[in-house]
């Protein structure tokens, strides 16, 4: 790549990196992330479903949207590490070190982890002080694990889309595009069964799924106990796609060392 | 509407008129406690251009001349004085300015490179209002007289540094312009293309353009220039001919030493020998050489024995003074 | 042609031949749109009603805002990463128009959109869709687009001039989708929402494309009673005068932006 094809891709990625949340970067892009964009989405699909089905729908499509929220930190800056090392030049210091590579990622991983669960938390005010959804049966214990397992999974994830990321010239746009795919194969705003037949086994791939399909359950009053099989399911999809990444990650890495690319593949 | 063209003084009938010009930039650091500091870029500067003229601007890094450039073009305002450009004020006729002008900043910048030169033309074209029955046929000479006429329909992004940086002096001229402002058009090129732009600009002016340009090479400013202005810190310190800028150092000989284990020391114990005007010293890993300004000619050859008794000496020349030598001297004093 | 009219079209085709060059980076720009408009087109499923012509022409006009946010916010900025920015001040053009012919053709390529969501929504799900009146049809939706793209003109602007501006446009999108009364009519919103949906020219050009559209449409537009035809030239009205408003702010917000240029040297952030 030429130095001019460079500087477009990398404004093209800084570009990005204004809509890529950066938001530990900046206090109002963190408000922005955290409060607009996390309440004017709910409030969008809120308002169409409203406006299509009725009101019924609002506290499906209202906590379906709160724990999507935690995709956009954990999946999304996961990835951005990945990719940034790429494009910042470290990663050949990254690969370089001796530490095992995996607990370096997952421990960049874990602030996005806690700040991912923090987003849900205040879409769940958002959608009881706004939107009217009713938490007097919830089960704390419950959604809480369900919150923190989803992000967590949600993270594992994202190494898998950061793994398969490098493979791509413009690995923020392949995690942008897949970010906003959830809502739709996730049951966030109807429910799996509502995509065609073809589609559904890719919405079980996915951690976040399950986690949704968890908290509403416990929302609605499930124990930990009830909810277990779903999180056992996503424990497993969870791993299943940490190994994944993994896996390709040391891919690229072979494939790095071989041909003796490594920036800007 | 009749346009009138501001006259300034005795002024009348000349390409570029400048008056005190002054530029101060007001700069804000820091990122949580901002603080302000102005910085002068230009302090007084006043110089006229004639028509038909290749007048050079020359100055150390820093000195003002792209600010200077900039003030003229009116791409900056300045915050004392006035100047006029063919008759025009930089500040009150903007648009009659920037219609008739030319602007070469060098560098490879200025161009679309996901696009073709052809296109690149034909934008800057419409944008200068370039009648249209004229356009396309001006986008073939201005190629063909650059050379590119057949790499125009590839992207500029394939094309080498050199070819960008005629395209972008094509640019310069796609509103056929009666003056043109070029800073530091050589820099960075390969010598033999360095030498076909000055070639080219030497050409421009045979057609009864009006040049002017900065640069800080020496020897450019004295095989094109008719006149050149010396300009440090935000002040012009010299204006003359080449010729009449030598010989301002005409007082002295240049003596120019060549060998091997001169040090700064070496270089500071001349400048403190009477009768040295001005050091300057190349400081390399396998020979050093060193220009000593001194009216004492050949007379200063046994203090320079003296001094490099540690060091090997290769070679001793008496020579003229050059416009190199004048800069020096004028602007490290 | 005026050299106005030919400072424009000259930024418009500039702008497509970028297009052609790289279309791929439309997308990230009507990502958004796109998806929002197929988890609505998934949403109405069995349900009746005009759902489909919100969806199709929600989508477009979803696209249009995502990409003049994004494309036309960042138009000044672009010139400076392509180092064209000061040979573009130079010329004796305005910098406004240079960038309004940029921003129509951002609009423009937002339409993007609305023939990908038209291409699902036909083929996957099965969606009929004809145009009741296609000259007014044509006319609403250039006109919206002129008016989308007079807003393109004060976010380029807006978002030159001050930092803050620009961190913003991450928090304007969604909330942009849901004034406009893109996908759902805007009497769904709260009323104190309403005047902010007012003041943005598109929202009643929407309207009016949606009326020009389909008959079925007419009970939910602003003019709900009113005579069609009288209905969209109201719109249309309304529309372009608050356009004309924009362009006078955007005149204003240019003049800033030059003369900081010519001030600072660089377009500095204050």
């Amino acid at each position: 790549m030429n130095y001019s094809q460079n500087i477009r891709v990398f404004f093209s990625s800084a570009v990005f990196s204004y809509r890529a949340q950066f938001s530990w970067l900046n206090p109002t892009m963190w408000l922005t992330m955290k409060f607009v964009l996390t309440l004017s989405q709910m409030a969008f699909f809120v308002f169409v479903g409203l406006f299509i089905r009725g009101p019924s729908v609002i506290p499906f499509i209202a906590i379906g949207n709160a724990l999507q929220t935690v995709s956009w930190n954990t999946v999304f800056s996961v990835v951005n590490i990945t990719s940034h090392d790429k494009w910042d030049g470290t990663l050949p210091l990254v690969l370089a070190t001796p530490a095992s590579r995996l607990p370096l990622f997952i421990g960049r991983a874990m602030v996005h982890v806690f700040d991912g669960m923090l987003s849900v938390v205040i879409s769940f005010a958002f959608a009881a002080f706004i939107f009217g959804v009713d938490f007097g049966q919830a089960n704390a214990l419950a959604l809480t694990f369900t919150v923190l397992l989803t992000a967590l999974t949600m993270a594992g994830f994202g190494l898998l889309i950061g793994g398969l990321s490098f493979y791509y010239r413009e690995p923020l746009i392949f995690a942008n595009i897949f970010l906003f795919t959830l809502l739709i194969f996730c049951g966030i705003n109807f429910p799996v069964q509502d995509l065609p037949q073809f589609i559904q086994p890719f919405s079980y791939a996915i951690p976040l799924t399950y986690g949704v399909s968890a908290a509403r359950s416990a929302i609605a009053g499930a124990t930990l106990l009830d909810i277990a099989p779903l999180l056992g399911q996503q424990l497993i999809v969870g791993l299943a796609s940490i190994v994944l990444g993994y896996i390709f990650f040391r891919s690229f890495e072979n494939v790095a060392r071989k041909t003796g690319r490594i920036e800007a593949v | 509407m009749p346009e009138t063209k501001i006259q300034l003084g005795s002024a009348s009938g000349k390409a570029i008129v400048a008056e005190h010009l002054g530029k101060v930039f007001n700069v804000a650091k820091g990122m949580l406690r901002r603080t302000k500091t102005q910085i002068m870029a230009v302090k007084d500067v006043s110089f006229e251009v004639g028509y038909g003229e290749l007048f050079g601007l020359v100055g150390p890094n820093g000195a003002g001349k792209t600010t200077t450039i900039k003030m003229l073009t009116t791409m900056l305002i300045p915050t004392s004085g006035r100047a006029t450009v063919l008759g025009y004020d930089v500040q009150k006729q903007v648009t009659q300015v920037r219609e008739r002008i030319g602007i070469v900043l060098g560098g490879e910048r200025g161009l679309y490179t996901r696009v073709n030169a052809v296109d690149n033309l034909r934008y800057f074209a419409d944008l200068y209002g370039v009648p249209v029955n004229v356009r396309d046929k001006r986008i073939k000479e201005l190629l063909t007289f650059m050379g590119l006429w057949d790499r125009a329909r590839d992207r500029v992004e394939t094309y080498s540094k050199g070819m960008k940086q005629r395209l972008h002096l094509a640019r310069g001229l796609i509103n056929d312009p009666e003056l043109i402002f070029m800073d530091e058009p050589t820099i960075g090129l390969d010598p033999e293309i360095a030498r076909d732009t000055r070639e080219l600009i030497q050409q421009l002016v045979n057609k009864g353009k009006t040049v002017l340009l900065t640069t800080h090479y020496m020897f450019e400013a004295d095989e094109l220039c008719k006149r050149v202005a010396i300009i440090r810190n935000g002040e012009i310190v010299a204006l003359d001919t080449p010729s009449g800028l030598k010989k301002y150092v005409r007082d002295a000989s240049v003596v120019e030493v060549e060998g091997f284990g001169i040090t700064d020391k070496e270089v500071a114990k001349f400048k403190e020998t009477r009768d040295v005007l001005s050091v300057s010293a190349d400081l390399g890993e396998s020979k050093q050489v060193l220009r000593i300004q001194t009216p004492k000619g050949s007379e200063i050859i046994s203090e320079v024995q003296e001094i490099l008794k540690n060091s090997r000496i290769y070679d001793i020349k008496i020579k003229e003074p050059t416009l190199e030598d004048a800069y020096l001297r004028l602007v490290t004093t | 042609m005026p050299q106005v009219l030919r400072v424009i079209y000259s930024a418009f085709r500039m702008a497509m031949l970028h297009w052609i060059a790289d279309p791929q980076w439309v997308i990230p720009n009507i990502i958004a749109p796109f998806i929002f408009t197929a988890v609505a087109l998934t949403l109405f499923q069995g349900s009746t009603g005009p759902f489909g012509l919100y969806a199709v022409l929600g989508g477009g006009m979803m696209g249009m805002w995502g990409n003049t946010l994004y494309s036309s916010g960042y138009a000044i900025e672009f010139e400076k990463w392509q180092g064209t920015l000061e040979e573009v001040i130079a010329a004796p053009s305005k910098l406004m128009h240079v960038i309004a012919g940029r921003s129509v053709s951002n609009a423009l390529f937002g339409l993007v959109n609305m023939f990908a969501v038209l291409a699902i929504a036909a083929l996957g799900f099965k969606i009929q869709l004809g145009i009741a009146n296609p000259l007014l049809f044509t006319v609403s939706l250039v006109l919206t687009l002129l008016s989308v793209s007079a807003l393109g003109l004060i976010f380029a602007s807006a978002f030159v001039l001050s930092r803050s501006a620009l961190t913003l446009t991450n928090g304007l999108e969604i909330p942009l989708y849901i004034i406009s009364g893109s996908m759902f009519p805007v009497a769904l919103l709260p009323f104190w929402i309403h005047p902010a949906a007012y003041i943005l020219g598109p929202t009643w050009g929407i309207d009016a494309i949606r009326l020009a559209t389909s008959q079925e449409y007419a009970s939910q537009s602003f003019w709900n009673g009113m005579n069609w035809n009288t209905a969209i030239l109201l719109d249309l009205t309304i529309m372009s005068l608050i356009t004309l408003g924009y362009a006078a702010l955007a005149t204003v917000l240019f003049k800033m932006v030059e003369t900081r240029a010519r001030t600072q040297g660089t377009l500095v952030e204050a």
